[in-house]
């Protein structure tokens, strides 16, 4: 069921996600800074508070050890908790209980209990927070078995993804975008060209609605070269897709949107299509998601490759300050453009 | 600054050198264009010319050695730098820095090469020169196999030359791009020798010499493309008998008023004109297999087997004629000669033995009454011609002397069928028992 002329910003679409949720299991609750009382710092709880009351929706102090620890807690006693982190970048005071105890649980526990626990909030650089506010963590949590990784880059997607990951058995991470939160909004030129056909529709009103975690998507279809990537990137690939196009390359965009579980084969079998394949990550470059997504294309595809992996990273370096610096650090749309032209020996 | 001088690349396929004979010795004057050596490839020996003046500083490589494209071989002194220094300077060689001459070097020159460290680093982690090692995409390599394209025959265009998918595939559509219009065949193949002249009788010996012979280049060359040949292409092979009384008689005919022209015809330049003149006729023989398409020549070149002396290192070459259809009777018989001579006293150039589209292997004047010869890739055809032997011929009813000449198709089954071997066989026969034909 498709509302075609729905409209949903990507913050719009997590609160759904949870709402929904809350309705359909009284387990489920939410806590963080400021998510109740302040309807969160950044509007993705809008309302909550009202609808569930400040038992469900519960204001925390800035104390993120206590409270992810208190997640964990909660979860491995049977309830469903939603931990947001007002910045991925402040969890890793709470490392040990996020990422040495919670996807440990169900093994730690010979399989009587998990940690069915769903963690939160802002990744990623790009707003001018300074370094240590400018974490992208995928690479740091991915390495990490028994976990669950999503990085949702559509309002429909982070619906989605975020439903599924509310009812799934393991620890689940949302690595959201505060750059994205907005994405969507009534009138939004961006987000126009979403609405075309059934992948680009905002997330279906039906309660039921989920994407099922590891599968990975075709953001668009492509012969000369599989651009992969996630979150926020996703969008810099489509538009360097749009201006190669014109000059005759006719890119592949597959967004992985999970990167535990990896959808490897619908990666694979791109890349067996085009020969080519260049790797966006929004994470540094050394050890990262892109550098094992590069590696798993190797082992599958070598014969199929008319080129190495080239990879598009975020600067190996902390996040500066400095507008124009930051935007230099990262990966956009003309760096896409570049690698897509090398690799196809179009430079 | 001395001046090295390396295995230059004398061929398209070329990928290392025998260095037969130096004709220089350190110390020695030379100036641009002197003939400093002589270099077995795999197709032929080749003279090593100078470039630049100076004086030999030292001889790198011992007569009999083998190296890859690009290999130091020799230094020279420039103008005003004395031998000794420009011996000292430079010590290993500019390719592969190992191997126990370099390593020699580096010891007993530690002074002359300590200022030089970075240097030599640098030379040592840059792009190889293009010989050696083939660069190419896994990709390619995979596409490669699955259409037959022989990755030493093309120029990569990807980064240091590393062959891609595009090289690939232009090369497999377009055959030959790559030189020119006709496909260039590697020119030494096939069947038997062909056109030696003289070659002696053996004397009578008295005991045989057991001894095992180190393959030259042109041998090994032989033996892989003829394996290749004919265990990848399809062989079959027609053969007819013609009746040569006519042709023979014309040929006396001819060559007695061309004596005092000091033109003489021989039945092979006969033999090449009705050959071409035919596959004007059945252009399904003109023609090379492609992988996936077949290419039909719009002209005749025709490959000529010549066996080489054994002054030169023996082998055969196959040098060729261009535009055979086009050619009388005289211009054939005059060039067959320049190229045989050629072949057999300087060598030919790459490109006198590249581009044929037939072949024709002439055991004739061996007296061998049939020969069945292997195909020489990417050719469709190639036509083994036995001698003339007077036999008995039954004409009319009647056993009557006369002279029968065998000629044998072997065709590559992919591109031509018998019975259109045979058609074409058939037109070839009429041509040489009719050969008024062929003057006009």
């Amino acid at each position: 069921m498709v509302a075609s002329d729905r409209k949903l910003q990507y913050r719009e679409a997590l609160r759904e996600a949870m709402q929904e949720e809350m309705r359909r299991d009284e387990r489920v609750f939410l806590m963080g800074e400021e998510v109740a009382e302040y309807h969160g710092a950044y509007k993705v709880s809008q309302g909550m508070v009202e609808e569930f009351g400040p038992r469900r929706i519960v204001d925390s102090p800035i104390s993120e050890t206590g409270f992810a620890g208190l997640g964990v807690g909660a979860a491995m006693y049977g309830l469903r908790p939603i931990i947001e982190f007002m910045s991925w970048s402040f969890c890793l005071v709470a490392a040990d209980q996020i990422i040495n105890n919670a996807p440990k649980m169900l093994y730690m526990s010979g399989g009587q209990f998990g940690c069915p626990a769903v963690f939160r909030g802002n990744n990623g650089a790009g707003g001018q927070l300074g370094s240590t506010h400018s974490w992208s963590v995928e690479s740091l949590f991915s390495h990490v078995p028994g976990l669950k990784l999503a990085v949702p880059s559509t309002p429909r997607d982070a619906k989605g993804l975020l439903k599924a990951g509310i009812r799934d058995e393991d620890p689940f991470f949302n690595l959201e975008s505060e750059r994205m939160l907005g994405m969507g909004a009534r009138g939004d030129k961006d987000f126009s060209r979403y609405l075309k056909g059934g992948k680009w529709a905002p997330p279906e009103d039906d309660d039921d609605f989920v994407i099922e975690l590891g599968v990975a998507d075709v953001k668009k279809s492509g012969s000369d070269c599989t651009v992969v990537s996630a979150g926020r990137p996703v969008h810099f690939a489509l538009e360097a897709a749009e201006a190669l196009e014109k000059e005759g390359i006719d890119v592949e965009v597959v967004d992985v949107r999970t990167y535990r579980p990896l959808d490897i084969e619908t990666i694979a079998s791109s890349v067996r299509k085009t020969n080519y394949a260049v790797v966006v990550d929004q994470s540094w470059p050394f050890a990262s998601v892109g550098a094992e997504v590069a590696a798993q294309i190797y082992e599958r595809c070598f014969d199929d490759l008319d080129n190495q992996v080239i990879r598009v990273h975020n600067d190996d370096v902390p996040a500066p300050y400095n507008r124009e610096m930051e935007q230099a650090c990262l990966p956009n749309t003309k760096k896409i453009i570049e690698a897509v032209k090398a690799v196809t020996y179009n430079a | 600054m001395p001046i090295t001088i390396e295995m230059p690349r004398l061929s398209d396929t070329m990928e290392e050198g025998t260095l037969l004979k130096w004709n220089v010795g350190v110390g020695d004057k030379v100036s641009a264009g002197d003939h400093l050596a002589d270099v077995e490839t795999d197709k032929a020996t080749m003279e090593l010319q100078a470039f630049e003046d100076g004086t030999v500083a030292r001889i790198q490589i011992n007569e009999g050695d083998t190296v890859p494209i690009g290999e130091v071989i020799m230094v020279l002194a420039g103008d005003g730098e004395s031998v000794e220094d420009a011996a000292a300077a430079e010590a290993p060689s500019s390719g592969d820095a190992e191997g126990p001459q370099a390593d020699a070097d580096d010891t007993s020159s530690d002074d002359a090469a300590a200022d030089e460290p970075a240097k030599s680093a640098e030379s040592a982690s840059a792009p190889k020169p293009s010989g050696g090692k083939i660069k190419v995409s896994p990709l390619a390599r995979k596409l490669a196999e699955e259409k037959g394209v022989d990755l030493a025959s093309i120029q990569g265009t990807g980064p240091d030359g590393r062959i891609i998918k595009r090289d690939i595939l232009k090369a497999a559509e377009g055959g030959s791009q790559q030189s020119g219009s006709a496909p260039a065949s590697e020119g030494v193949i096939s069947t038997e020798p062909i056109g030696a002249g003289t070659a002696a009788p053996a004397t009578a010996a008295t005991s045989l010499e057991a001894k095992t012979i180190k393959l030259s280049g042109m041998r090994k060359t032989i033996a892989r493309r003829l394996v290749e040949s004919k265990t990848t292409v399809p062989h079959f092979s027609v053969s007819a008998a013609v009746s040569m009384d006519a042709l023979l008689e014309l040929r006396s005919t001819l060559n007695q008023q061309l004596d005092a022209q000091n033109v003489k015809l021989s039945v092979n330049d006969f033999i090449l004109r009705a050959v071409a003149l035919a596959a004007v006729q059945h252009p399904v023989v003109n023609s090379s297999w492609g992988g996936d398409s077949i290419q039909q020549h719009g002209t005749v070149n025709i490959g000529i087997a010549v066996a080489l002396p054994e002054e030169r290192g023996g082998g055969l070459v196959v040098p060729v004629i261009n535009d055979v259809q086009n050619k009388g009777l005289r211009q054939i018989s005059a060039e067959t000669k320049a190229l045989a001579k050629k072949a057999r006293e300087t060598g030919l150039s790459p490109e006198e033995m590249s581009g044929s589209t037939i072949a024709v292997s002439n055991i004739g004047m061996y007296g061998s009454e049939m020969v069945v010869p292997i195909i020489n890739p990417p050719n469709a055809v190639i036509m083994g011609i036995g001698a003339a032997l007077q036999q008995a011929v039954v004409k009319d009813g009647q056993i009557v002397p006369g002279y029968v000449m065998r000629v044998t198709l072997s065709g590559d089954h992919r591109v031509v069928d018998g019975a259109t071997a045979a058609e074409y066989l058939q037109t070839l026969t009429s041509m040489l028992e009719q050969p008024a034909g062929l003057l006009v």
